[in-house]
């Protein structure tokens, strides 16, 4: 029991807290620079111009050209547009083919389940003693051309994909590449720049910017078919009257992550470890997932034999830990997640999710610690194993 | 007497969703308590079609509903995944019991392996010292060991439905509702503005909505098993009277189904499922002298043969006197004062005492006429 004590949050892969600095250049806009972009007047323009500064803000600390961001409102809407929206841009009775890797979040596979059954082909590439098969992805360009979606950082498990060497493979045999970097921003400092990536999706609410907001970075836009109509906003890629405030927002996020991404990846790594020695250490038959793969500092997943996964999750909350099970999204469900499936095929163990970041320092690792190895003990004797 | 006590505890309480856990959680709030609401996913409609308006309970509008009340209640809510346990302990079992020829009581086994036994447990992980549940039932705490006691009010009585508690369980167990009747019930759950103050009872057995289960056995057994064979109905001397297309589809004392070209006024009065056979005849030969009732759990200490009680052997069928005839760990033999109407084998026996549950068991058998 927690009793007084504050309920510790370690489920920042889920969502995150807006920041002070995100709510006032929001809260200024909402009240004063309320204006429609698209108005001739004096309101719309001034609208105009902030939502364009944000545009910029975006591509700067991304590393990208102002022209290719696409103000979207999420990281499903992103990955839905990226996927969905360039098979249905190929042309000329090709057959689309899309290829995705076995731990993309549903975003990205739902989205290229739904081109399979319009017509596409789908491409699935695992992997194979704890790496990327990068054979596999070869062997899938060599076909012709193709739609790559490979997510930069795996929700569940933190797992860090080979973006680079996935980037170089799609440039040489000529497919677009695009990324989820949704769970990326901010813990991993890059630029698009030196990258070359397509499509990226990115999202506010995962960095301290609010819900809702996100981008698709589009280098090519004529090969990206919209999902919604009825207007011309966003290049037409993203109709729909524009959330100036949103997108300032999501540029204030974006540019804070990115200039802190350095730090506080330093800074989650040593939280993340020090949960993980110990836990590894005071747990019996515990694994970490992904353990022997690189991750990004944020999301300790550990696959946890022997307990009802959502007993341990509810043990925990009533102990005053918020933790979440594989993502939280799919939290509700038993169903064994495919992500953790494609890294630890044939595994039943229940997997806990622990992600940190802004609301945890320090001083509460020894809680951490603490809670979780005496309420996994507590259900294991409970279920007899 | 029965159901919050004066120490504020951490207690976990079954929420269907239904106005009586609904009401039953916001009892405990208000005596003190920190209460946490559970819901238990039992099964999932999936594959079964299942008319809304016959979705009360359990499935998947009953958990919105229990997520409804808990939030405007200020209380932790989860969601327990027990498909497994659920279809291992209760559906298994429900199939099983109609292909031997016997009538099972679904909720009974829910109650006493699914709902308290998970629940317990689960209570226990959450650190909880209580559990609870909006059954009609009370316990009587003022003398040791807690006594189990019917409902105040005899036509919601659901003490028949947990003889099967293990009996260390009554020690953590509360019944908010033992004392209140069902307008009560419902005048508080409007009192409070709960969502479920006006939802219907549920009726049929939760996991066959459609209240049709000819139609889910026929799903769940191979097609090739006796239950879904044709067979023949006779009367009580052994006579041809017609067909059946499966012993499965009847349970002692039924009326209905029969089909055409009998007597007036037959009933089913035994299934035997070796030969195939229903046996029907006059309402008259329903009644039964004994009773011999296995897979027995008792709540108060064993009866000594020559022992009185009452026995309550179907629900809402009013509890008659009975002798025990004879008692061992596995088996016990009644003897009814007065002949007992259709009692059915794998329905629950409860023992009583007054308002006192001595235990229950299956019935195994009947036993015709006790004078012979």
């Amino acid at each position: 029991m927690h009793g007084n004590a504050e309920p510790i949050y370690l489920d920042h892969a889920a969502t995150t807290p807006v920041r002070a600095e995100v709510a006032r250049v929001m809260t200024e806009c909402l009240a004063g620079d309320f204006g429609n972009p698209s108005s001739a007047h004096s309101w719309g323009r001034r609208a105009r111009a902030r939502l364009e500064g944000a545009r910029v803000a975006v591509a700067e600390s991304l590393g990208a050209e102002a022209a290719s961001v696409y103000f979207t409102r999420g990281g499903t809407e992103s990955d839905n547009l990226a996927v969905l929206g360039s098979a249905r841009a190929v042309a000329g009775g090709r057959r689309p083919h899309v290829v995705t890797s076995a731990v993309e979040h549903p975003a990205v596979s739902e989205a290229a389940a739904r081109a399979a059954v319009e017509g596409a082909r789908h491409t699935v590439i695992g992997f194979v003693d704890g790496s990327f098969d990068m054979g596999a992805l070869r062997a899938a360009l060599c076909r012709g051309p193709a739609l790559v979606s490979c997510m930069w950082v795996n929700n569940e498990t933190g797992l860090r994909l080979p973006i680079e060497r996935i980037a170089e493979e799609c440039r040489r045999h000529g497919a677009r590449l695009h990324s989820d970097a949704v769970q990326a921003v901010g813990k991993i400092a890059f630029s698009l720049a030196e990258i070359p990536i397509d499509m990226l999706t990115v999202t506010g609410h995962k960095i301290y910017g609010p819900k809702g907001t996100g981008a698709l970075i589009v280098r090519s836009p004529d090969a990206v078919r919209p999902l919604h109509f009825g207007g011309g906003q966003e290049g037409g890629l993203r109709p729909g009257t524009e959330d100036v405030a949103g997108a300032l927002g999501l540029a204030e996020a974006i540019r804070l992550a990115s200039e802190e991404a350095t730090g506080e990846s330093r800074r989650l790594a040593e939280l993340r470890d020090a949960v993980e020695v110990r836990l590894v250490e005071q747990i019996p038959d515990v694994r970490v997932n992904a353990g022997d793969m690189d991750r990004a500092p944020h999301i300790l997943s550990l696959g946890v034999a022997g307990v009802d996964p959502d007993t341990l999750l509810a043990a925990l909350d009533a102990e005053g830990i918020a933790a979440s099970g594989g993502s939280a999204c799919a939290s509700g469900s038993s169903e064994p997640s495919p992500s953790l499936a494609a890294l630890h095929p044939g595994d039943t163990a229940a997997s806990l999710r622990l992600s940190f970041g802004h609301l945890n320092n320090e001083s509460q690792v020894d809680r951490i610690v603490d809670s979780v190895v005496r309420v996994v003990a507590r259900i294991r004797k409970l279920w007899g194993s | 007497m029965s159901g919050s006590t004066a120490r504020p505890r951490r207690i976990l309480v079954a929420m269907s969703g239904g106005v009586d856990s609904s009401v039953a959680a916001a009892m405990l709030v208000d005596a003190g308590h920190e209460v946490i609401g559970a819901t238990m996913k039992t099964f999932c409609y999936g594959d079964e079609e299942a008319p809304a308006s016959t979705k009360t309970c359990c499935g998947l509008e009953g958990i919105r509903d229990a997520r409804h009340v808990a939030d405007r209640l200020g209380i932790s809510h989860y969601v327990f995944d027990v498909e497994r346990e659920f279809t291992r302990d209760v559906i298994v079992d429900f199939v099983e019991e109609y292909g031997r020829g016997r009538t099972p009581n679904p909720c009974v086994r829910c109650n006493s392996n699914t709902k308290f036994r998970d629940l317990f447990r689960r209570g226990r992980a959450l650190g909880c010292d209580g559990v609870a549940s909006g059954h009609y039932a009370r316990l009587d705490r003022s003398r040791g060991r807690p006594r189990l006691l019917r409902g105040t009010d005899p036509s919601k009585d659901q003490s028949y439905f947990l003889w099967g508690l293990p009996v260390d369980f009554l020690d953590l167990l509360h019944f908010p509702l033992g004392e209140l009747t069902k307008p009560e019930v419902r005048n508080r759950a409007r009192a409070l503005g709960l969502a479920t103050a006006d939802k219907p009872e549920s009726q049929e057995i939760c996991f066959v909505p459609t209240g049709n289960y000819r139609d889910f056995l026929e799903k769940k057994l191979l097609p090739t098993h006796p239950a879904l064979q044709p067979g023949a109905i006779v009367d009580h001397a052994g006579r041809v009277l017609g067909t059946h297309d499966g012993y499965s589809g009847f349970t002692v004392g039924q009326r209905k189904g029969l089909g055409g070209g009998l007597p007036e006024r037959h009933y089913v009065l035994e299934i035997r499922p070796g030969a195939r056979e229903v046996v029907v005849g006059p309402r008259h030969l329903l009644d039964v002298g004994g009773v011999v009732v296995g897979d027995l759990n008792w709540l108060a200490r064993r009866p000594r043969p020559g022992t009185r009680l009452e026995a309550q052997t179907r629900y809402r069928s009013p509890a008659v006197s009975c002798r025990v005839v004879a008692c061992t760990d596995d088996s016990l033999e009644l003897s009814f004062e007065e002949p007992a109407r259709a009692v059915t084998p794998g329905q629950s026996s409860v023992f009583l005492l007054g308002d006192r549950v001595l235990g229950g068991g299956r019935i195994s058998r009947v036993v015709q006429n006790h004078g012979d």
